[in-house]
């Protein structure tokens, strides 16, 4: 999978799982997920899930933090670097 | 080493970033808003300073930030974090070792010695050795595991030293600091060295742990050590100080609030008498926590001038719309603190269990570490843990309130949005119903935590148990408030301690809008009590109560009951928390000055004791006064008068010889105006917390054997309160009282259906509607006795060193009204203190507001003047008995 293809997922993802009925386009790969309140620390745990079954890696309880997880940019950065 | 690990891979966030573009107008722009914000810091400091805000320390530090942030701000970019790093220590080791102008002055002048001054220096510097030794022990070239085992020793070996802090009286004030320092730090620091996310130095170490503020906050925010560094300078320095600014004003008004709240809601459970009172008691106890998030915005504004640009500690947590949300919104630090540490571990240790079960075991070791890791915190500002079950239940009960609610969100999700103009007017209703049942679930759930007792939480039901009518409106008028503040901002989102939105995310910073408002309300803050008090002058006794830090009258009537002592421990150390508390042997003789009595009077003054109370020497006679010697019978040609009355009469707080009675006794002696009389004295039979059914109970058991002329029967408009406590004393001990006390004490208790069986505060808050009837009947009694005794009964008002609590006027007159239909002559010692502009001047101290020498010596000038009047003028001489008894 290459970077563009995992954006396109993890937006997906996003957009069905907290932002239903949202407008596809007002989610960018630069919009802050965490620092805004969209995904709170359930929805971390949501989307740490999902990246570990999507993309089968392993995902610490230290990494996920507002550095890896706040933009769709940042999650993919995340999981390329796990899965090199 | 310290500089061991250098592994972040993101840009230098601490080069100051600003476009090109901007440069040339910057370059103008600049110094003006540099000066802007420096003005803006001044006036915050002198607000503090001021409003006396917190304690002494923070108005000195306060001023040391300012100088400190003009200089840190010219320095060079390096130079800046060693810059800060030293700073933070010159005002650990001042703060702690309390040295301030006077210190110095002292030395200058020669009243300190060099090693007295040096002295002054050995708390401070001991803290920053131990805190050194910490640091270095995290950096020890060993194995990870090892340095944390050896961390966890150190800890414990401070701790047990912390716990007995006694050892080492010297270095006392320390421990809190310390503890508040490197209680939670420690853990952060060592998380983040283990994982490597930030960067490491000398510097940044010093810095983080010696933070600034720190040394005069006991509670402080749980700053994440990754932020900390990655928050520095990470955008340009006019919005990073203009934000400290307005973090450190909204941090002065909620501290303001606070005070309001303080002063001025019902806290006093034994004092309730409708369900508006309990339910105000309710919404204070609740709204107290505003000095925490008071201090810790002041404490997150201060960093900011430091170019550490950290997120929001709190964000409208009354307005929390779910129990989640509010632990999301209150204290969010400390939040992200046991998330990270607690929450995040366990859950991705659990997580094959499923999402569900994995949650609630998180949520559960979340919400126990939170209780366990708040014991600690207060046994290093206590110097004991607080192991008890209200603390271990509240967190149990809020864990389970997030959890359900949690689980809620996971199964059925939680409306987010990108845009705020897709929320529609259903929606805000939804936001505010939920704003407004969140807050009444959270008013009872704290209030049930802040609650001493159980037995207090049962007296607050039973004050709320019959609410009328109007009650109820004003309580759904409350409830539509919150819910109208949920509508319009329950919704709004809030930082993460992680990090804050992007710059682009906030917009365009308004700087000067910004910067006015806050110069104007800051002026507004200065000029505001002294313009309010010139225009209307009857807010003058308001505008002193918020002005002063002074106890409220919840504490200074628990103080003067002896409460503490009494009932509870766990509130006088919430009272010592509160910067009121009395030094080390201040009252070591109150215990042992009086002793207990096995008849309705309770107590009396052990004879021949000699010891010390509030700070000063103490001596009673053969006959147990806190008097000089006198005999027995009365001498021949001699004026005797008795005194009945409280601690204020029995002279607590000041030398034998400065009593006002003392005073009244040597200037009747050296002008004896009555040629009958070579001799005058005046025995003192006041005893500490005696009500008015004692004094006069005294008088007849004690008083009428040393065959006194008068009686004076002393009251203030506080001393109301000592019945309910005296009854509710006598009732608990099974002591009843004889005669026609009987019949008038077992009527009220009769009425007021209180047994001793029954909690304390419940006995006091049902016997709260009689206190006036057993007042009238006391003076009625006194009037009696005297009478039959062939004494002249004199009542005399004394008036209150300091009326905090805005008692003295309905009071005094009350009192007066009562004493004149009793037929009884009465003495107004009232104008003895109007000469007096602060009246603050005439108590002992903040945590003890007992009338000073000064202040004596004022009521014995009234005294005597009114004395004179009254029983040694021509007119008057004609009540006195003609004959003085052998």
């Amino acid at each position: 999978m290459n970077e563009q293809e995992i954006k396109s997922a993890l937006k997906t993802y996003i957009l069905n799982e907290f932002l239903p009925g949202e407008d596809p386009a007002a989610l960018t790969d630069a919009t802050p997920l965490m620092t805004t309140g969209i995904l709170d620390s359930i929805a971390v745990l949501k989307v740490v899930t999902f990246l570990e079954n999507e993309f089968s890696i392993t995902v610490e309880p230290h990494e996920a933090v507002v550095d890896n997880l706040n933009t769709i940019s940042d999650i993919a950065r995340l999981v390329i670097a796990k899965k090199t | 080493m310290l500089t061991e690990t250098k592994t972040i891979n993101r840009p230098d966030t601490t080069a100051v970033v600003a476009a090109p573009s901007r440069l040339l107008g910057n370059y103008l722009n600049k110094p003006a808003q540099f000066l802007a914000i420096l003005l803006q810091f001044a006036l915050i400091a002198v607000i503090i300073d001021n409003w006396h805000l917190e304690s002494q320390v923070l108005a000195r530090l306060m001023w040391l930030a300012v100088v400190g942030f003009a200089i840190h701000h010219l320095l060079p970019q390096r130079f800046r974090l060693p810059f800060f790093a030293l700073l933070s220590l010159v005002a650990v080791v001042t703060g702690v070792g309390h040295i301030g102008p006077n210190v110095w002055m002292g030395w200058l002048s020669g009243r300190i010695s060099s090693s007295g001054l040096l002295y002054h220096f050995f708390p401070g510097l001991t803290l920053v050795a131990i805190g050194l030794g910490l640091i270095g022990l995290c950096h020890l070239p060993i194995r990870f595991a090892a340095r944390v085992g050896l961390v966890a020793a150190a800890g414990a070996g401070l701790a047990f030293l912390r716990g007995h802090s006694q050892w080492f009286p010297d270095i006392a004030d320390m421990w809190v600091v310390l503890g508040s320092m490197f209680m939670f730090r420690l853990i952060v620091y060592l998380y983040d060295l283990q994982h490597r996310t930030a960067p490491f130095s000398f510097s940044r170490a010093v810095s983080y742990f010696f933070l600034l503020p720190n040394v005069c906050f006991p509670l402080f925010p749980v700053v994440d050590y990754k932020t900390f560094c990655s928050t520095y300078y990470n955008e340009d320095w006019v919005p990073i100080y203009q934000n400290g600014i307005r973090w450190m004003i909204r941090g002065v008004a909620q501290l303001l609030l606070y005070r309001i709240v303080y002063q001025y809601a019902p806290l006093d459970v034994s004092t309730l008498s409708s369900s508006l009172d309990a339910v105000g008691f309710m919404l204070g106890t609740y709204l107290l926590y505003l000095r925490v998030s008071g201090t810790f915005h002041l404490i997150v504004g201060l960093l900011h001038m430091f170019g550490f640009n950290l997120p929001e500690t709190h964000h409208l947590y009354y307005l929390a719309t779910s129990f989640t949300d509010f632990w999301r919104r209150i204290n969010i630090y400390w939040k992200d603190f046991v998330m990270k540490l607690f929450f995040y571990p366990t859950h991705f240790k659990l997580r094959k269990m499923g999402t569900i079960p994995a949650l609630a075991v998180a949520t559960m070791v979340t919400f126990l570490a939170t209780w366990l890791l708040h014991s600690w915190q207060w046994f290093w500002i206590l110097g004991k843990p607080l192991f008890n079950w209200k603390d271990f239940s509240f967190w149990m009960i809020l864990a389970v309130l997030v959890l359900v609610t949690a689980i809620y969100e996971t199964t059925r999700g939680r409306k987010r949005t990108l845009r705020p103009s897709r929320v529609t007017i259903r929606t805000r209703l939804m936001y505010g119903l939920q704003a407004g049942g969140t807050f009444c679930a959270m008013c009872l759930l704290w209030t049930y935590w802040s609650c001493q007792s159980w037995s207090e939480f049962e007296t607050l039901m039973d004050a709320a148990s019959k609410p009328s009518w109007s009650d109820v409106l004003v309580i759904l008028g409350v409830f539509a408030l919150v819910c109208g503040g949920g509508m319009l901002w329950g919704q709004s989102s809030r930082e993460t301690s992680e990090g804050k939105r992007t710059t682009a995310a906030r917009g365009p910073f308004p700087f000067w809008r910004s910067a006015v408002a806050v110069t104007v309300g800051s002026l507004c803050l200065l000029a505001g009590p002294s313009l309010a008090t010139r225009t209307i002058p009857a807010t003058k006794g308001a505008i002193a109560r918020l002005h002063d830090d002074v106890l409220n009258a919840r504490d200074m009537n628990q103080q003067r009951r002896g409460y503490y002592e009494d009932l509870d421990v766990s509130r006088k150390d919430n009272w010592g928390w509160q910067n009121a508390e009395e030094p080390e042997g201040w009252d070591k003789g109150k215990k042992a000055f009086v002793r207990p009595r096995s008849d309705f009077l309770l107590t009396d003054v052990v004879p021949s004791m000699n010891t010390v109370l509030a700070g000063a020497p103490c001596t009673s006679n053969s006959l147990g006064m806190r008097d000089r010697e006198y005999q027995k019978a009365k001498p021949a040609n001699t004026y005797r008068i008795v005194l009945l009355g409280a601690s204020n009469d029995m002279g607590t707080g000041v030398k034998n010889d400065q009593t006002y009675e003392n005073r009244v006794e040597d200037k009747l002696n050296a002008h004896l105006p009555d040629a009958r009389y070579s001799q005058y004295e005046i025995l003192n039979l006041a005893v500490r917390a005696d009500s008015i059914l004692q004094r006069v109970l005294r008088l007849e058991q004690e008083g009428f054997q040393y065959q006194p002329d008068a009686a004076i029967l002393s009251v203030s408009a506080v001393d109301e309160q000592f019945i309910a406590s005296h009854l509710r004393k006598a009732l608990m001990q099974g002591i009843e009282p004889t005669g026609d006390y009987g019949d008038v004490v077992q009527s009220v208790i009769r009425r007021a259906r209180v047994n001793g069986k029954m909690p304390a505060v419940m006995i006091e808050r049902r016997l709260q509607p009689y206190v006036t009837e057993l007042w009238a009947w006391s003076f009625r009694r006194f009037a009696q006795q005297c009478a039959q005794h062939g004494i002249r009964p004199v009542v005399m008002y004394r008036p209150a060193p300091a009326d905090f609590a805005g008692l003295e006027a309905t009071g005094r007159s009350k009192t007066l009204q009562l004493a004149r239909a009793a037929g009884l002559e009465v003495m107004d010692l009232s104008p003895a203190f109007d000469a007096v502009t602060d009246r603050s001047s005439l108590i002992l101290a903040k945590w003890d507001d007992h009338t000073t020498a000064l202040g004596h010596r004022l009521l014995a000038e009234e005294l005597y003047k009114d004395l004179l009047a009254l029983l040694f003028s021509s007119s008057s001489q004609q009540k006195i008995s003609p004959q003085p008894k052998p």
